[in-house]
């Protein structure tokens, strides 16, 4: 069963050229019988999971049928995004089901956040020791962390 | 951390002097910054982080979805 487990930080070069060291994880998608191995990038100052356009149609998600539209903030915010809810494998722990707001932005990372990526997996970063450690919190999908959210 | 003698020798200076060690440290926190930050990029920043509405619609889903499986 799977266990806590240590991930580096991992060396990205950004638009300036300059290179920095980033909380990505190794992580696996599935939905309507696709699958991508993809890196997420975890960021605890969000409010929600981001599923990129183009990653959300590679896993053959069909835009027009996702009904839920929700409004996004920051560079995210004059782009429309719909919820989706996909099935992600983070290295070799159990499968859990993450919903994301896939945006019709592109060019930016699978973001994994506060709702629901850390309401089901506990992250502990290290920075200065380049490396973060990740749990999977419970076989459910975190929802029982509804109230505190919605308070 | 900063030691009382410190402190009590930097009192001690003249207003000229103290100008000159804001001046200096001003300087180098600048080219501290610019270690990290190009002046005059533009830095894009993904992360919803005041998305409330969004996370509460997500949740939500997420409910529909346990409900559904029983």
């Amino acid at each position: 069963m799977a266990e806590r487990q240590q991930f580096p930080y991992l060396s990205i070069p950004n638009a300036q050229g300059t290179r920095g060291l980033r909380p990505f994880v190794p992580i696996t998608l599935s939905y309507n019988q696709h699958k991508r191995q993809t890196l997420g990038l975890l960021d605890s100052g969000a409010d929600v999971n981001v599923l990129p356009h183009e990653l959300g149609l590679e896993l053959g998600g069909i835009w027009e049928k996702q009904q839920i539209v929700m409004q996004l903030s920051g560079n995210l915010a004059n782009l429309e995004a719909r919820g989706i809810i996909i099935e992600a494998t983070v290295a070799n722990m159990p499968t859990a089901k993450l919903a994301f707001a896939w945006t019709r932005a592109k060019g930016l990372p699978l973001i994994l956040g506060q709702v629901n990526f850390f309401m089901a997996f506990d992250v502990c970063f290290f920075r200065s020791r380049n490396l973060f450690e990740i749990e999977p919190r419970s076989a459910d999908l975190g929802v029982n962390d509804e109230q505190e959210n919605n308070a | 951390m900063i030691s009382r003698e410190l402190l009590d020798e930097l009192q001690q200076l003249g207003r000229t002097d103290k100008l000159a060690i804001i001046q200096m440290l001003t300087d180098e926190l600048a080219v501290d910054e610019a270690k990290y930050f190009k002046f005059g990029a533009s830095y894009d920043v993904w992360s919803p982080y005041d998305a409330p509405e969004a996370a509460r619609t997500l949740l939500g889903m997420l409910d529909d979805e346990r409900e559904d499986n029983g």
